[in-house]
């Protein structure tokens, strides 16, 4: 019994110094770490001092700031374009972009930029794009396109992001295309479209035509960049037999606004068998006073839930639907409620 | 002379199943540390500001019910809802769910807000306490007010916010956190990268000791109190270690019910919050878990490591003993009512991974600890105690346990840059060493305690001392 202690202690003392070593490293770790990033914080500040009031100078066409930015030694260089860059990502204004564009490349961005491009650092491509994008450098624009098929799905968004920012109309093609790629997140790939407006609305619409199996995704995307040229085309999809195509074009049609046809196609997918295509029927209705819209909307007050409460919010909206609320505010049921909602809403003064 | 060999073996043997599994555990707990520090790396390199701002440039970005579950709440639900009608997210709601509190919560509110009675229609796919009455702000369009009988527990609370809120996301909050100005707009990317996402956890961090100016933070400052300053070292290594490891497998089985934004048709789905759960939040998020994996779906539930929230910690011990045997009680049922995915390779990684490690780890910690200090103590009366091994054990777990809190701190220090101060490190680390003099030991104490009260059926959730922020 002692024998078995006895090796039970000779290995708890290995396991002693492992410990200490151990925690020695973790504390060391933290009090390195907290003393670099001290020293890290105080050489940003003093360049910050230095450069800010330079940057700004610049970018108001002091062409005296930006030569002296231009002289600054090259270790210095990665600060300035922080300053320089790093506000466009909230500040857009093509002014300050146009500026930034004009100040970056006598600070060696460009070089950088490119060889950042060129890493075996996925972070540092990415950033790269970032950079690209966020100072509009459209001379860039092939090589951000053609880091869509990078091997690393970081690199892919960001360059997403990149062309989001470049907005420019060679590039749409290949984000109109990469609207179905799920390797890209769905949120940047719906901003992105979303930048080019209408520009991308008609590329969208032939793409649609010939490519009937996404149709729902195109239906989604015209949502956030459709005009009134897209109607015809979303009508024609209410009556598609997938639901979720039905669905998503009469969700469209709820953003563009919909046209008598539209209208009376609407009013049709009420009946639909599908919950979420008479929702987005409902909601495509809203504003609408023709076509006894507000008679057949008062009709899905009492349909399930997410029917009713957009077919309350479309009869809010119109005198006639008002009528038909009002005619219902007596009762005690969850419709009732509904309609009781929708009028004190319509009155309150917020 | 047969029974002092017979208890010299029952020893020795004991201290070498205690060391072991210290070891082990200890040792696991440092596995953990390079996978949360890279999950943590990725993240940050994926979540840059650049990525943030996507949530700015979206034509339609999701709405969010912010559903605040009150009771008894009089001295912090004004700032509470001040701070969050100023969030940076402008497409939110905010549903504060009065539940039957017997203080001023609800005057408060409607002095405030300029609350009045008024119909709001929505449909109960949850069933809850009955509701009262609804009110609506008329100075601030997107507050809503559910006055309810009481429910007995959070979870009827935010079941009836859930019911309420017509968002597409809803974000269940404690009554007295506080968030970060940014903290939705930083939590809903998850959701719009990958529709499989069903819910997002946020870093918690102890308010006690900050500066708290109109229901933000204004200062940040390490807890006065030796009580509160531990549990920012115990919260620090339970969300920068355990559950950004679990992230980084996809097998997150907490999200803490002071911040986790959910998509609510899948909260609908699984029935919402168990009332008669005790850890209800780890409960939900197992449920969403199981439920998508049982359909063969996809899910994602995602931890974001930055700091979204900060919410009070007890100050006395009176207050502290009774949420930790609460905590207790909670997992224990937890694990009961889930016993069929421990182990199940059908769950993935949770079945086989990431709750047995809760089971074995966080379940058998405490008694096992407890369980040695008395069998040494059983052993020194009868003169058995090998001193030289038991100081070596304690020294070892000691040690061990404060590496994995060092490590916890360096990536609290690269995900939040809190206490980063000069004047910030002595206290830091006598914290990190006085916590094992005693507080961790009580701690362990009351988890045995809650294993007690769990199989004596003993329950209720106890109260806590609650302090207006300013």
């Amino acid at each position: 019994m002692n024998a078995v202690a006895f090796r039970a202690t000779d290995v708890d003392s290995t396991l002693m110094w492992f410990a200490v070593a151990l925690a020695t490293v973790a504390a060391a770790l933290v009090l390195v770490e907290r003393a670099v990033f001290a020293l890290q914080q105080v050489r940003l500040r003093r360049l910050e001092r230095r450069y800010a009031p330079l940057v700004l100078r610049a970018l108001a066409d002091d062409t005296a700031a930006a030569d002296e930015l231009a002289a600054s030694p090259p270790r210095h260089r990665l600060a300035i374009l922080r300053l320089l860059i790093v506000p466009l990502i909230d500040d857009r204004d093509p002014l300050r972009i146009e500026r930034t564009r004009a100040i970056v490349p006598a600070i060696a961005f460009i070089p950088t930029a490119e060889r950042y491009l060129r890493s075996w650092r996925w972070w540092r491509r990415a950033l790269a794009l970032h950079a690209l994008g966020l100072v509009q450098a459209r001379d860039h624009t092939a090589a951000i396109v053609a880091a869509l098929d990078d091997p690393n799905a970081n690199v892919r968004a960001a360059a997403l992001d990149a062309l989001t920012d470049l907005c420019d109309p060679a590039s749409l093609q290949a984000v109109a295309v990469r609207l179905h790629d799920p390797s890209l997140p769905a949120g940047r790939r719906a901003a992105a479209l979303a930048a080019f407006g209408c520009k991308g609305e008609i590329f969208l619409l032939d793409l649609a035509e010939v490519d009937a199996a996404h149709r729902a995704n195109y239906a989604s995307a015209l949502a956030l960049c459709g005009t009134a040229r897209a109607r015809p085309a979303l009508a024609r999809w209410t009556e598609d037999p997938r639901a979720e195509v039905s669905a998503a074009a009469l969700e469209a049609l709820a953003r563009i606004g919909v046209d008598g046809d539209a209208a009376r196609l609407a009013i049709a997918a009420l009946e639909h068998k599908d919950a979420r295509v008479r929702a987005m029927a409902a909601q495509a209705l809203r504003g609408w006073a023709g076509d006894d819209a507000a008679a057949h909307l008062a009709g899905h007050l009492d349909d399930e839930w997410p029917v009713a409460l957009r077919a309350a919010r479309a009869l809010q909206s119109s005198p006639a639907g008002v009528v038909e609320l009002q005619a219902r505010t007596s009762r005690t049921d969850l419709t009732g409620v509904l309609a009781r909602q929708m009028l004190w809403q319509g009155a309150a003064q917020w | 002379m047969v029974t002092a060999t017979t208890a010299a073996t029952v020893i020795v043997a004991f201290s070498l199943l205690v060391t072991t599994y210290f070891v082990v555990w200890n040792l696991a707990q440092i596995a953990m540390c390079p996978v949360a520090a890279l999950f943590l790396w990725r993240h940050q390199q994926r979540h840059s500001q650049r990525a943030r701002a996507l949530v700015d440039r979206l034509v339609a970005p999701p709405l969010v019910s912010i559903v605040v579950p009150a009771y008894n709440e009089e001295l912090t639900i004004v700032d509470s809802v001040r701070a969050l009608l100023a969030l940076e997210y402008e497409s939110r709601e905010i549903v504060v769910v009065n539940d039957g509190s017997s203080d001023g919560t609800l005057a408060a509110l409607r002095d405030a807000f300029q609350l009045a009675p008024a119909p709001v229609a929505f449909a109960q796919p949850i069933e809850t306490a009955a509701i009262c009455g609804m009110y609506r702000s008329l100075a601030e369009p997107g507050l809503v007010v559910v006055d309810k009988i009481n429910g007995g527990c959070k979870a009827d609370a935010a079941n009836a916010g859930i019911n309420a809120a017509s968002g597409t996301l809803v974000l269940i909050i404690d009554a007295d956190t506080v968030l970060e100005a940014d903290a939705l707009s930083r939590a809903v990317i998850p959701f719009l990268d990958d529709p499989a996402t069903v819910a997002v956890g946020g870093n918690i961090a102890i308010i006690n000791g900050c500066r708290v100016e109109r229901g933000r933070i204004a200062a940040v400052e390490l807890p006065s109190s030796w009580l509160a300053a531990f549990q920012t070292i115990e919260y620090m290594r339970a969300f920068l270690l355990f559950r950004l490891a679990c992230a980084s497998v996809n097998g997150v089985v907490l999200i803490s019910g002071a911040f986790g934004l959910f998509r609510r048709d899948a909260v609908i789905a699984v029935g919402g919050y168990d009332r008669t759960a005790i850890g209800e939040d780890m409960d939900l998020t197992i449920r969403l878990q199981a439920h998508f994996r049982r359909r063969g779906e996809p899910v994602r539930i995602e931890f974001d490591p930055n700091p979204l929230g900060w919410t009070q910690a007890p100050e006395d011990w009176r207050s502290l003993r009774s949420q930790r045997c609460r905590w207790r009680r909670g997992l224990l049922q937890v694990l009961w009512r889930h016993r069929r995915l421990i182990g199940n390779v059908r769950f993935g990684i949770l079945g086989i991974g990431v709750l047995p490690y809760v089971l074995v780890f966080d379940g058998l910690g405490a008694p096992l600890e407890i369980g040695g200090y008395a069998i040494t103590g059983g052993a020194a009366a009868l003169g058995l105690v090998n001193w030289q091994y038991a100081r070596v054990l304690l020294l070892v777990s000691v040690l061990l346990s404060m590496a994995v809190t060092f490590v916890a701190v360096l990536l609290s220090d690269v995900a939040t840059r809190r206490y980063m101060r000069g004047r910030d490190l002595v206290p830091l680390l006598e914290t990190i060493v006085l916590e094992h003099c005693g507080y961790r030991q009580v701690n362990s104490w009351w988890a045995c305690v809650g294993t007690v009260q769990a199989l004596s059926g003993k329950g209720g959730w106890g109260t806590m001392k609650r302090r207006s922020f300013e």
